[in-house]
């Protein structure tokens, strides 16, 4: 059995009257890829957002690497060894694609904080360092350009090189095929399999797309209105009953 | 030892109301559309100094009480519909700029058209003297006013509460997307919420004129504590500004019977303490960063 | 890049040899008969410039608006001169502890206004400014209450200089001292700190989820901001010889803002330009007309309104679309106004339905 890493124990947020997370338990293990699913309004942004640290949950706990971080603050968690991406590409956006790497770089070597520029050597390190997340998501060729010039998908490639930049662990994407055509979807899974691959990186993921989420994940949790409807593997999932009614009909599953 | 207390909580609490009062207008304006309106006070003195005009030229007080303040809006809703309307697609930090530099033009407007020095502003004979009530004597005319303040809260609460559109106004601070979505037309919205802000400010200014004195700089001198009820209240929370204001006023009235010299300061202490145990203030909404 | 960067440095040093004989060749002559270009006005320009640098270095490099700068700019003022009166220091430590009790204002002050952001974080500002106002006004014991204290100046000098106050050579130590500033500012622009206060302002929660505490960089620039106030405002204390609670009223604080605005926000010299504007302006129209803030205030309104660049800030940014290609980053930015996030969400749909009619 491989090791948990992370884990939501009874997780529950309401807004006012609304309950939007319920009672909700899941155990992700190391090196798989998990997603979560549901229909629209299921909570399942709003569980991923306390997975992340954007809220804290009224309800249960968070733990990651045996560790509780229910009420540590979101730039703790990353320092964990945790990273995240954002359904519409959380980037600089005045800065250049280099420029754009750069600042997760000087976090990640502890360098964001001084005055002094770094030494010629530790500005290769650097330099060095931005050109291998570039070559993950092949963005090498447009390191100078302002990164708001960039594609919609170019910016969540640039964003996907950014979470990395902070060495991370676990890697959180929020809807990462959002708004892309098909031919970026493509991309960006195949982007996903390698990294996941290539850097033993453990991926968690909301995703509306199914045929991403059966053709990429390991294993799956259903939310629908805030609770958890089914969780298991791709298989199980579009074999489940409830999950299909919840879908709105067989038609969706049985044609992926 | 009532006796002494008594009338100082009372004039504490007629003050703290009239903070409210104005921090009620402001917060209606910032919750909406994010402006703060630095130009809030210099409205308040438009009014007052119309009033005086008003009553000048022979009309009664009573009259200007409610004549003056829908002057204001009628000014007020020219600026807004002209200078500040453009900025809405902008941060809201271009309004906040727009409105200091309106509060600069308008203290040199007063000064030039009523004189630097302050002119004499009183409420009629009829609110002078006082009013027994056994355990002390109320003074009328702050009687007056906390009962005028009262009654506009009050059909303030009921227009926001209880009516079609006050009912718009509050979904639209919510979210103003949706209630353009559902037909309303929110230049509509902006304007009206704007004008009570104004109105309420206005009626404010009238009032304070009667009992502060009327001068260029009246108005500054209580903008800056209706902020401070705003912030301890709660930002983006009008209950919260009512509370913060009798809170307020209920500080300076203790303060100043113990200790005067720091009856200023005392607003400023309580909002650094509100603010250390609940950053968002007693009734605020949540912030992200807090 | 290389070129935009060699056209800045060379228009900066332009800039500052016209500072530089500015007195020589202005001083003597009137401006249309109605001033002199003195010490104290040239003196009280430059201080007032790096007063709306510290506004613009949390603007432009935090995206935050602080209303209440002249309070640490008072403290310092206040600060120079009670050292003066109590312990008779020479300028130099007045001036240091001056900016000290600057610093000190905003390090307590500082974890109040981290909670919040936007026109809260400034609504905050306004009102945290305001305490030192009331403190200052109160203590008449100490500070010697509305009307203000004032004190001595100390001889100032250096080895083989000796500075006089009536003379330009304070202008040009103060010249001297603006430089050394800009400097500083440049090299905190630069430097990693700098990079990431700017990349703060430009997606603050991206910060934060690339692993950093974003309100310790903006502590440290709230504290380098209130040092810069601080230490214009022990100077021109020195200059005047007087401190008055005035000077750390939010209007103060506002005329920084104005200042910093009318010059150009984000960019190195449009405090400077603004506060020509401002402080050379004022001087001008007030000799004319008594009502001069009409004319400020208007002129303000209008800046606002049709040129958020400032005067500076929209030339630069002219030059700059003329070139085409990459958009330099330290600059401003070809698109909106860089501290512009955006209308609030509500105005956001009430300006959408503008278009649309």
């Amino acid at each position: 059995m491989a090791e948990v890493l992370l884990e939501a124990r009874n997780v529950s947020k309401h807004f006012g009257g609304v309950m939007a997370v319920n009672d909700v338990s899941m155990k992700v293990e190391k090196g798989s890829i998990y997603a979560v699913i549901g229909p629209n309004g299921a909570g399942k942004t709003t569980f991923f957002n306390t997975l992340s640290g954007f809220y804290i949950p009224d309800g249960g706990n968070v733990v990651y690497e045996g560790r509780d971080i229910t009420k540590l603050a979101n730039w703790q968690r990353i320092q964990l060894g945790m990273s995240r991406t954002f359904q519409t590409p959380s980037v600089f956006p005045e800065l250049t694609v280099y420029e754009n790497l750069l600042i997760g770089v000087q976090s990640q070597k502890k360098l964001a904080f001084r005055l002094r520029l770094p030494s010629a050597g530790r500005q290769r390190e650097i330099d060095a360092r931005i050109d291998e997340l570039l070559g993950f998501v092949n963005l090498q060729h447009l390191k100078g350009r302002p990164v708001a010039e960039l594609s919609h998908g170019g910016q969540r490639l640039c964003e996907i090189a950014m979470s990395l930049s902070v060495d991370p662990t676990l890697v959180l994407l929020d809807e990462p095929m959002a708004g892309l055509a098909e031919a970026e979807t493509e991309r960006i899974m195949e982007v996903i399999r390698d990294l996941h691959e290539r850097l033993n990186l453990t991926v968690l993921f909301v995703e509306h797309n199914m045929r991403v989420v059966l053709s990429l994940a390991h294993r799956i949790l259903v939310l629908d209105r805030g609770n958890t409807l089914a969780e298991g593997t791709p298989n199980e999932i579009s074999n489940n009953q409830a999950v299909r009614e919840a879908y709105l009909g067989q038609e969706v599953i049985s044609r992926v | 030892m009532l006796a002494n207390v008594a009338p100082s909580v009372f004039n504490g609490l007629v003050l703290g109301a009239f903070y409210a009062f104005v921090a009620i207008g402001l917060s209606l304006i910032m919750n909406l559309t994010g402006t703060i309106n630095l130009a809030h006070g210099s409205f308040l003195t438009l009014a007052g100094y119309l009033a005086f005009t008003l009553v000048s030229r022979g009309t009664s007080f009573w009259f200007a009480l409610v004549v003056a303040p829908l002057l204001t809006v009628v000014v007020g809703v020219a600026v807004e519909r002209l200078l500040i309307v453009p900025l809405y697609k902008r941060d809201p930090m271009f309004s906040l700029l727009l409105t200091f530099g309106l509060a600069l033009i308008a203290e040199e407007v007063y000064r030039l058209i009523w004189g630097p020095n302050g002119v004499p502003f009183s409420a009629p004979g009829i609110l002078g003297g006082g009013l027994n009530l056994g355990f002390m004597q109320f003074p009328t005319l702050r009687l007056f006013i906390a009962l005028v303040l009262a009654l506009a809260m009050a059909l303030l609460a009921i227009f926001l509460w209880r009516t079609r559109f006050g009912l718009r106004l509050r979904a639209a601070v919510q979210d103003t997307e949706m209630i353009a979505a559902m037909g309303t037309s929110t230049q509509m919205l902006y304007m009206v919420n704007f004008a009570i802000g104004i109105f309420l400010a206005g009626l404010a200014g009238v009032l304070a004129s009667g009992l502060l004195g009327l001068s260029p700089t009246m108005g500054n001198a209580l903008l800056m504590p209706a902020f401070v009820v705003a912030i301890i209240g709660g930002m983006g929370s009008l209950f919260g500004s009512i509370v913060g204001g009798l809170l307020v006023g209920l500080a300076i009235s203790v303060t100043t019977l113990y200790m005067p010299a720091a009856n200023e300061i005392i607003m400023y202490i309580l909002m650094a303490v509100v603010l250390l145990i609940r950053p968002r203030g007693l009734f605020g909404t949540e912030g992200l960063f807090g | 890049m290389k070129n935009r960067q060699t056209q800045g440095l060379i228009g900066s040093i332009l800039a500052l040899i016209l500072l530089a004989i500015l007195p020589v060749k202005l001083g003597s002559h009137s401006i249309l008969g109605l001033m002199h270009l003195d010490v104290s006005i040239l003196s009280e320009m430059l201080l007032f410039a790096i007063a709306a640098m510290s506004v613009n270095l949390l603007l432009g490099y935090t995206g935050q608006m602080s209303f209440g700068n002249a309070a640490y700019f008072g403290l310092g003022a206040y600060g120079a001169g009670l050292s003066i009166h109590y312990w008779d220091v020479k300028f130099i430590v007045a001036t240091l502890i001056g900016t000290g009790i600057a610093i000190l204002g905003a390090v307590v002050v500082g974890p109040f206004l981290l909670r919040r952001r936007g026109i809260y974080f400034s609504l905050l500002t306004l009102a945290f400014g305001q305490v030192f106002y009331f403190i200052a006004y109160r203590a008449n014991h100490i500070t010697g209450g509305e009307d203000g204290m004032s004190f001595s100046r100390p001889y100032l000098g250096f080895p083989g200089w000796h500075v006089d106050v009536r003379e330009m050579s304070f202008y040009y130590a103060m010249l001297i001292l603006f430089v050394a500033i800009l400097i500083a500012f440049w090299l905190i622009v630069r430097s990693p700190f700098g990079r990431t206060l700017q990349a703060i302002r430009q997606n603050e929660l991206r910060v934060r989820y690339l692993g950093l505490d974003t309100n310790r960089f903006i502590y440290v620039a709230l504290i380098v901001s209130a040092a810069m106030a601080g230490l214009a405002g022990a100077l021109y204390g020195l200059l005047i010889m007087f401190a008055a609670p005035l000077m750390l009223d939010w209007h103060q604080s506002g005329d920084f803002v104005m200042i910093m605005i009318l010059g150009g926000a984000g960019t190195i010299w449009g405090p400077l330009v603004g506060s020509f504007i401002y402080v050379i302006g004022k001087d001008i129209i007030s000799t004319i007309t008594e009502t001069w803030q009409i004319y400020i205030g208007a002129l303000f309104v209008i800046c606002v309104l049709a040129f958020p660049r400032g005067l500076f800030g929209t030339i630069l940014n002219a030059i700059v679309r003329r070139d085409v290609g990459a958009p330099v980053s330290e600059e401003a930015p070809i698109s909106e106004v860089p501290w512009d996030h955006g209308p609030t969400p509500n105005a956001a749909a009430m300006a959408t339905e503008q278009k649309e009619r």
